[in-house]
């Protein structure tokens, strides 16, 4: 896996910049690690991975030119290890970490530990991720400078303290329904809605339990539950010339328990008035923490046109490919200029929306069994081709999908003239998306790409938890086709053909133990 | 073999001759009772892994992959999975009362004692894999005959965790 040795030159674009550099440590793993890592590679960058145990086989590792091994089981001695990881820099002589998503990048103590190291920080600076990061200080600092807020407060739980009865008094004073929401959360994890104060306590404790899981932060911020809103983010850049500009605007309403599941750009909801204002008011609040880089301010736009800051994520977002696809703009080769202390270099004018983007993200789960994240092996994984498909992923046939991490296993980005056209191409890519071995929702996202429902645009934050999911399922397929096939099959002896993969998860016939996770998936959980 | 597909209980069983390089369906049985079916051949195919499929006439390409006893098939731009049973092997079916942790976890709380009665869909046991909560629901109503984890523990993917009587 070492190239190291092929010399890689200072590459031109980056050359004359203040703080020009030839070798980015990405700090990561999965799909963002393999889209950073690439972006390196294309800009004439050495790219150095990090991996724990699981990781050592994986594509990321794979597409790196160096990669350093971080011992340990947990997260906190592996991909939170802040201290190994810079140590991980310094030795391979990496001159940059870009930190993906996730993990420790929107961590400023480690942003902070990256640049005392001498290292450049692919983020903002620390205080800007410092007072977005804490929803408090987010929040007056938005009020400050006039970007609207939801009606909300934040309690710090500390020990010894009764935090139900502060939760329930704080609760009373937003309004139900309400939201509880871990500080430090993120990705659907420690987030509740609470519709009724007699679910208060079941709730809160679900959602502390998953923060400190996640996050290592039990702090729960009570906010007011906007129904029927659409969750709208406007992806901004800035430099440290103080320039900021905005890329438009995102639609992520389609949800089912906070976490997104087909994101699009531009929304069907935003007219260009409202894309102006709100993307003044994400600008506003970039300038207002002396943004630097790429962040994405997160609005919920409710159905009169009001919009209500939510938060600024200070870092790339999982969904950043969809404004990629209709501006034209490469977000991490931004990061890398900014990064480097060039200025963005395009003007708001400059940027424009052509045709639309739509994002579907491929998850290891089984949503015919409330989304359970499954496992088992790619025994095949074909992704689809064609104009306008772009599939973002961290793996590839043969990994096993194991417990280890996200069940995330890629993102099917298409783009086409129109929105309708959007659709449909989304449809046929996941068509063509062939991932034999684990249950996936592709089928789930099939559905949803060809539901009236979606294909209206009609889509709130609210939808899908409001459906049953039934509706979804797929149609049944002839069974003399399916049984035959499989007959056929195993006349053929395909199975002894292919690559014996997963042989370790086959399950034993006699015990019934081991691997094969249908066999426990498809026939113990209710 | 028997074949069932996806999650169904239904065991078919099915025949198929060989014409020249085809294979082709004879015969399909549902719990032993003969079924009408398709015109339908099969045909492998150069690369690793595909099938070509003729439905009626009509060809199309089917991509399977076998894991366990499972037949994997991607056709139509839909996947499926077929399991494949020795012939009169006794399926393991829900219901029976055993709830299994349906991915390897932790235990996050324990809703259930011994000997209490539950309804139908009641929580049993709150579980987390893959940094999210699962709730255990009872398949049916019941009495809880053991419950075999305790808050914090462990659990390997298969475990039994709560046994459910009449």
């Amino acid at each position: 896996m070492n190239l190291s040795e092929v010399a890689i030159m200072t590459p031109d674009w980056i050359e004359s910049a203040p703080k020009a550099f030839d070798s980015v440590l990405v700090a990561n793993r999965g799909e963002i690690a393999v889209r950073v890592l690439k972006a390196a590679r294309e800009a004439g960058i050495r790219g150095v991975a990090v991996y724990s145990d699981p990781d050592a086989g994986s594509l990321h590792v794979e597409t790196a030119d160096e990669a350093i091994h971080l011992p340990g089981d947990t997260l906190s001695e592996t991909y939170l290890n802040a201290e190994e990881i810079i140590r991980a820099a310094i030795s391979t002589g990496a001159k940059a970490i870009h930190p993906g998503f996730g993990f420790l990048s929107e961590r400023s103590e480690f942003a902070k530990a990256v640049i005392d190291a001498g290292i450049i920080w692919i983020g903002p600076p620390p205080p800007a991720i410092e007072t977005m990061g804490d929803k408090i200080s987010a929040r007056r600092r938005m009020i400050e400078s006039g970007v609207p807020v939801i009606p909300g407060e934040e309690i710090a739980m500390s020990g010894g303290m009764d935090h139900l009865g502060v939760l329930a008094a704080s609760a009373a004073r937003v309004g139900y329904p309400l939201l509880l929401k871990a500080s430090a959360g993120g990705g659907g994890k420690g987030m509740r809605s609470v519709h009724e104060p007699k679910m208060l306590r079941t709730e809160y404790e679900a959602a502390a339990r998953e923060a400190t899981a996640a996050f290592g932060d039990g702090t729960v911020y009570v906010e007011r539950l906007l129904t029927g809103a659409r969750h709208i983010e406007i992806q901004v850049l800035a430099d440290s010339y103080g320039n900021c500009i905005h890329l438009n605007e995102r639609d992520c309403s389609l949800q089912r328990r906070h976490q997104k599941v087909i994101e699009e750009a531009p929304s069907p909801a935003v007219t260009p008035s409202i894309r102006a204002a709100m993307g003044e008011a994400a600008v506003q609040a970039a300038k207002a923490v002396n943004y630097e880089g790429a962040g994405t301010v997160e609005f919920l736009l409710s159905n009169n046109g009001q919009f209500f800051f939510l938060e600024m994520n200070t870092r790339i977002q999982v969904e950043h490919p969809v404004t990629e696809m209709i501006t034209g703009v490469d977000i991490v080769q931004k990061q890398f200029e900014v990064a480097a202390g060039m200025p963005i270099g395009i003007s708001q004018s400059d940027v424009g929306i052509t045709g639309h983007s739509m994002e579907a993200r491929i998850y290891a789960e089984d949503p015919s069994k409330g989304f359970l994240p499954a496992i088992g092996p790619l025994a095949m994984w074909r992704a689809p081709e064609g104009p306008g498909i772009r599939v973002d992923t961290g793996v590839r046939e043969g990994d096993d999908v194991t417990v280890d991490f996200d069940p995330m296993l890629a993102k099917l980005i298409v783009h086409a003239p129109n929105r309708t056209a959007a659709a449909r191409r989304l449809d046929n890519a996941l068509a063509n998306l062939r991932a034999l071995g684990v249950v996936t929702n592709i089928g789930f996202l099939r559905q949803m790409s060809q539901h009236p429902d979606f294909l209206s645009g009609n889509i709130t934050t609210d939808y899908l938890d409001s459906k049953d999911i039934s509706e979804f399922s797929e149609p049944d397929t002839d069974p003399s086709i399916l049984i035959g096939i499989a007959a056929a099959a195993s006349r053929f002896g395909i199975d002894r053909m292919s690559m014996n993969i997963g042989s370790e998860n086959i399950i034993d016939e006699h015990t019934g133990h081991s691997g094969d996770p249908f066999r426990t998936l498809s026939r113990s959980f209710p | 073999m028997e074949w069932v597909i996806g999650e169904s209980n239904e065991r078919y069983t099915a025949k198929l001759s060989s014409s020249e390089e085809s294979l082709i369906l004879t015969s399909l049985t549902l719990d032993g009772v003969e079924q009408s079916h398709s015109e339908v051949s099969f045909r492998r195919d150069s690369q690793p892994g595909r099938i070509l499929v003729e439905i009626n006439g009509q060809a199309k390409f089917a991509l399977v992959a076998k894991v366990g006893d499972n037949w994997w098939i991607h056709i139509d731009g839909r996947i499926h999975i077929v399991h494949g049973h020795e012939p009169g092997s006794v399926d393991k079916g829900p219901g029976e009362g055993g709830m299994t942790a349906p991915m390897p976890g932790v235990i996050l709380d324990v809703m259930v004692k011994e000997g209490q009665r539950v309804r139908e869909g009641q929580t049993l046991l709150v579980m987390e894999a893959m940094k999210m909560e699962h709730r255990i629901l009872a398949p049916k109503p019941g009495e809880v005959i053991s419950v075999n984890f305790t808050k914090g523990e462990r659990v390997d993917m298969g475990a039994t965790l709560v046994e459910l009587g009449e």
